[in-house]
């Protein structure tokens, strides 16, 4: 809501400056975002009438003229314009007045002062000064002729007082409860409650002058919803002339935002700004008679808008009708067939009380967004409909030259009882944590514009004012209390509770934080990227098993048409992303939610991914880097897992074919925890990089977290001293089949142990020449303790051949010589 | 045999002189001490000798022995000595090139933040709690007191799924969750992603973390003094002790009554700048007195219990403390953004 100070001070007696108005309001919830200063571009232009036109004795294109600006004299002027006559009111520059828009094709003074305007002489004539037209005062491109101000102005008045050029305006953020502060005069209320002043209201007998001449035409308002609409007032008016509104009030309308169109039109929006009530004027003769039906839309199923466009209904939208059909789509905008136009001499003005949700649905659903549906959709104040109806008829009468033709019907089907609230004080104070003296907290109350009475007990009853409809309660009672003087009056105390230990152990936090940690240690760079996803990365990516693509209704584009499945795809986006900006490796990970839609119900799941690319480990100077590729992640992973304490239960299983079709069939696994699919790793499928235009492999892996999240918080070994006897090591290699996993040989080796074999590790994997084809050697060292004495190695020996018979024969292996 | 002996010892211990080469002191001792060597050789020959000088040719014979060892290894540890000298002259490293390493890794700023305010809260007696990002209507709006076709709805256009199911634009659904099945009192913060339709830009995103914070216990026993000194001692811990905190009425359909919470400019000190609107005042959160409403949807008695609740975005304290004023940063994961973050979550912010 803009406000215009001038507006306000018609209302106002107020001394303090902008910034503390501004202050005031945005403390109070009204926050005020901007504080602009007009002011006008000319200083010494006066109102002035001109007296006589003569011909320019020199020039046939010019005028003589002789203005008279009352007061302040008479003067002769040269002016050019065609539109000058003698009777008109024009705008009047006297030498010494300074114009920064020097028009005359002159250039534009770039700020300061515009030099002062010197008697000319023209073509042989002194001019004493100019006419103006709109360019040359800075007020619009216009330049056709001089400013026509014929619409009651005193010659010798101040041209830019009289237009209000010199104005402050404060740009208000109204919230969605403050519907009554949608207005010159809301706003005007609520300071005055704020500063503690009396608010004017609107003249009475002002507002009566336009009952003069009164007709006899009534009209019938038949109101058949009255929950969406409880009351409706009209009024109709004849002997309109269409035209401009004068200048001052177009400025008005244009300092509040909006645009003027004519002197009907413009004086509903000047009511609507003023009191807050939106308005709507209809021609009377292009209604079928003087009647209005407010109703449901029912089977009507299309009406054209004064936009030209035809909308279509559906049954709960509100229409104003005329006998016949739709004229208006209720509090959202009129229609075409009943629109005021430059031939319209008699009109209806509608002033109603629309149902807030009603309006909201219809105007979302149009995409038709108005200064009167934001009101009606706030909520206006539900006894203004009349006042509203007599102060526009006013405004016509004066600008436009209507007349009444009959009396205001006002239907009033559902009418509103005031709302009294009991307030128990004490409560209040428990709310706030302050203490309000009882006289005060009724002083505040009452600044609002609500009644206080007292009631039994520490208790007041209060009726609140029918602009306040987001008052239903004692806490937004306590809000109005706390919130007219400021919320500073509130002391800061820490609660009791406070300090208290919190009752969960926050597992899951510690959790994330070891992940990061652990992944941190391993050189990868944490990121965070947006949860939607086009469709074809979900795809690509897949997602939580048997679960369903969440999908956006209204999506922003389909490249975020979806939320993501699996967090890959981000992690190569931001791979891709810094590849472009001189980054020639990448070691990254992220930790967040993937999601999907098992039927009706929404699943959620927590993840970790990690993605390495390019060199990881940088040798001494002159040896080569280590490049990222599947062994670089999985010994990252591996010492995720063993920090963690996990690692004795994680597996790596080779894929089926095409099990997991992002990845490089040969070079990817299945993440397995004690028998339990955790996740995959691998590297990214050739085909994959080559769309990705990578130069070099990219090992990818994505674990699942709530499978890990299911183990103990500290998932740990029991805790044993160090051995105090020593080991005995023994080494064998062992002849195997080429696709034989390692792992399973190792498996193989320690079952065939004793129960004192402590490790076995292996250290090297060997093929080729002297082993035939299709046959590997696998290097592995074994490591034997007893807990409680030395070994022999008489013992070891005896125990290391039983095992190497075993294994062979287990494995079809053979020992290597 | 003396005179044989003696002059083995000479001829020895001359050339043993003080810089005898590591080859020559090698060559003496085999030559006289070793297996062939002249020595052994004359314990071989003692057949020859008469039995009566037999005793005085062996004492001799072993006293040329030891004295000999004890020579060569006076000279083989001053060799040794020499020779280490000599190899550390010679085996400099350019102790300025770059060592052995592997890539470094960084926390990132929204962790660095959200953490260091999930401290806070933690060591305020906050227990944290995660609710879920995929919502319904009731969870994030009406309980919340957004009846339908309020226009405070319009105020976070949201995006919807299917399953008549939507992505929060608030983690205050949380309140909802925790409230619905737990009884006061209660000290909790929901942190999480939220969502709304807006596009992502310098200022705005489709996607950012917030966290809801409230307290609810019986009536009184918090009140709106307790929500500011919750808040001041909140925001001081985060953005510093002498950080100035106001109040300032607002509206928010959850919260009765509400307040938008500003902290001094950090930029300007409260002078006034560019980044504070000449105000000396930042936006920071909104808080307020949990709606009556609220707690009646989830079934506890307004008028038994009571409780506040803030809720901040992480991304805007974030940007704040760090001077940062474009939001796509946070999404975009440039290394050359992240790379000035430290690999340590203590004390950055
Ligand atoms: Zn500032």
């Amino acid at each position: 809501m803009r406000l215009p100070l001038r507006w306000l001070r018609e209302f106002l007696e107020i001394a303090a400056s902008p910034t503390e108005i501004a202050d005031r309001l945005t403390m109070a919830g009204l926050e005020v975002e901007a504080i602009e200063n007009h002011a006008p571009a000319f200083a010494g232009v006066v109102v002035a009438r001109v007296l006589t036109v003569e011909r320019h004795p020199n020039a046939d294109r010019l005028s003589l003229c002789e203005v008279d600006a009352g007061p302040i004299g008479r003067f002769r002027v040269v002016c050019g314009a065609p539109n000058v006559r003698a009777g008109m009111v024009s705008a009047y520059a006297q030498v010494g007045a300074r114009l920064k828009a020097a028009g005359h094709g002159a250039v534009e003074q770039a700020g300061g002062f515009a030099p002062q305007l010197e008697a000319a002489v023209i073509r042989g004539v002194r001019s004493e000064g100019m006419l103006c037209s709109e360019r040359e005062l800075g007020l619009s491109a216009e330049h056709a002729g001089i400013l026509d101000l014929s619409n009651g102005s005193e010659p010798g008045t101040d041209l830019a007082e009289y237009l209000q050029l010199a104005d402050t305006v404060l740009d208000v953020t109204v919230m969605p409860n403050r519907g009554d502060c949608m207005s010159i005069f809301g706003l005007a209320r609520e300071l005055a409650a704020l500063f503690g002043v009396r608010v004017r209201t609107l003249s009475r007998r002002r507002a009566a002058k336009a009952r003069d001449g009164v007709g006899h035409l009534s009209i019938a308002v038949d109101i058949r919803d009255p929950d969406l609409c409880p009351r409706y007032a009209a009024l109709a008016m004849e002997r309109v002339r269409i035209g401009p509104s004068p200048l001052w009030l177009q400025r008005r309308l244009e300092l509040c935002g909006m645009r003027a169109v004519n002197n009907v039109v413009d004086a509903t929006n000047y009511v609507m700004l003023e009191l807050g009530q939106p308005l709507h004027a209809f021609d009377l003769r292009r209604l079928a008679g003087p009647k209005i039906v407010v109703r449901r839309a029912g089977n009507d199923r299309e009406m054209v808008t004064l936009d030209g466009i035809a909308r279509t209904l559906v049954a709960d939208d509100l229409l104003i009708c005329d006998a016949e059909r739709p004229v208006a789509l209720a509090g959202v905008m009129g229609g075409q067939n009943s629109e005021v136009g430059e031939t319209t001499d008699a009109v209806l003005l509608e002033s109603a009380y629309f149902d807030p949700v009603a309006i909201a649905r219809t105007s979302r659903r149009l995409g038709l967004r108005s200064e009167a549906s934001a009101r009606f959709e706030r909520g206006i104040d539900r006894a203004v409909q009349v006042t509203a109806l007599w102060r526009v008829a006013e405004l016509i009468r004066k600008y436009a030259g209507g007349r009444l033709c009959g009396q205001v019907t006002d239907v009033d089907a559902k009418p509103a009882e005031p709302r009294t609230i009991t307030l128990d004080v004490g409560r209040m104070e428990g709310l706030l944590g302050v203490r309000v003296p009882l006289p005060e907290v009724r002083r505040r109350l009452r600044a609002i514009g609500a009644q206080v009475a007292s009631a039994p007990g520490n208790r007041l009853y209060v009726t609140v004012p029918s602009f306040r409809g987001d008052l239903s309660e004692m806490a937004d009672l306590a809000e109005e209390v706390a919130r007219l003087k400021g919320l500073a009056e509130v002391p800061a105390t820490l609660p009791p509770g406070a300090g208290r230990v919190a009752v969960e152990r926050e597992w899951q936090r510690s959790f994330r934080c070891a992940s990061r940690d652990l992944m941190l240690g391993c050189g990868l760079t944490e990121v965070r990227t947006i949860s939607l996803t086009a469709a074809a990365e979900n795809e690509r990516f897949g997602g939580l098993d048997r679960a369903a693509p969440v999908r956006l209704q209204n999506p922003l584009s389909a490249e975020l048409g979806e939320m993501r499945r699996s967090l890959l795809g981000g992690l190569l986006q931001a791979l891709r992303f810094n590849l472009n900006r001189e980054a020639s490796a990448f070691h990254a990970f992220e930790i967040g939610r993937v999601y999907g839609l098992v039927g009706d119900a929404a699943l959620e799941a927590e993840r970790l991914a990690a993605l390495t690319y390019g060199d990881y480990v940088l040798g001494r100077i002159g040896a080569p880097p280590v490049r990222a590729d599947f062994f670089t992640l999985k010994g990252i992973v591996e010492r995720y897992f063993e920090g963690l304490g996990l690692d004795a239960a994680v597996r790596f299983e080779p894929l089926t074919a095409n099990e997991v079709p992002y990845l490089h069939p040969g070079k990817a696994a299945r993440i397995v925890l004690d028998g339990r699919s955790a996740g995959v790793i691998g590297e990214l499928h050739p085909a994959e990089a080559r769309r990705l235009e990578l130069a070099y492999a990219c090992a990818l892996c994505e674990v699942d977290l709530s499978v890990l999240m299911t183990y103990e918080s500290s998932p740990r070994r029991a805790i044993e001293p160090p051995p105090r006897f020593p080991s005995v090591g023994r080494d064998l290699a062992l002849v195997v089949d080429r696709g034989l996993p390692a792992d399973q040989v190792v498996r193989a080796v320690v079952e065939a142990g004793p129960a004192w074999l402590e490790r076995v590790e292996l250290f090297d994997v060997y093929e080729g020449e002297p082993m035939a084809v299709g046959k590997k050697s696998v290097g592995l060292a074994c490591r034997y303790r007893a807990r409680d004495r030395t070994l022999t190695d008489a013992e070891v020996n005896r125990a290391h051949e039983e095992l190497i018979a075993r294994v062979t024969t287990r494995l079809g292996a053979e020992l290597r010589a | 045999m003396r005179e044989k002996l003696e002059e083995i010892r000479r001829r020895a211990l001359a050339e043993l002189a003080d810089y005898a080469s590591t080859d020559r002191i090698e060559e003496v001792r085999v030559r006289v001490l070793g297996r062939q060597g002249e020595l052994t050789a004359v314990m071989r020959g003692m057949r020859e000798v008469p039995p009566e000088q037999r005793p005085e040719i062996g004492r001799l014979v072993n006293e040329i022995k030891v004295q000999v060892e004890a020579r060569i290894e006076v000279l083989a540890a001053a060799a040794a000595r020499a020779a280490l000298e000599h190899a550390l002259t010679q085996e400099r490293v350019d102790v300025t090139l770059p060592g052995v390493r592997s890539s470094c890794g960084r926390f990132h700023p929204l962790t660095l933040a959200g953490e260091r305010i999930l401290d806070i809260l933690v060591a305020m007696g906050f227990e944290i709690v995660d609710t879920p990002d995929i919502e319904d209507d009731f969870h994030n709006f009406a309980a919340l007191n957004f009846p339908p076709g309020h226009p405070a709805r319009d105020m976070q256009d949201t995006f919807f799924v299917d399953a008549g199911l939507l992505l929060r634009t608030h983690t205050s659904n949380g309140q909802i969750r925790v409230l619905e099945r737990r009884r006061p009192p209660l000290a909790v913060v929901c942190p999480g992603n939220c969502f709304r339709r807006d596009e992502l830009t310098v200022r705005s995103s489709p996607m950012f973390s917030q966290m809801d914070v409230f307290m609810v216990d019986e009536i009184g026993r918090v009140t709106m003094a307790h929500l500011k000194g919750v808040l001041i001692e909140f925001l001081r811990a985060f953005f510093g002790p002498d950080t100035r905190v106001r109040f300032r009425a607002s509206f928010f359909p959850f919260t009765e009554p509400s307040a938008e919470v500003d902290i001094g400019c950090l930029l300007c000190g409260g002078a006034g700048c560019r980044v504070c609107k000449q105000t000396g005042w930042t936006e920071i959160l909104g808080s307020g007195m949990i709606h009556p409403n609220v707690l009646r949807a989830v079934g506890h008695d307004p008028e038994s219990y009571q409780g506040f609740a803030f809720g901040l975005g992480v991304e805007r304290m974030a940007m704040l403390k760090l001077g940062v004023d474009d939001l796509r940063l946070f999404f975009e994961n440039d290394h050359r953004f992240l790379n000035q973050f430290p690999a340590t979550d203590e004390g950055v912010l």
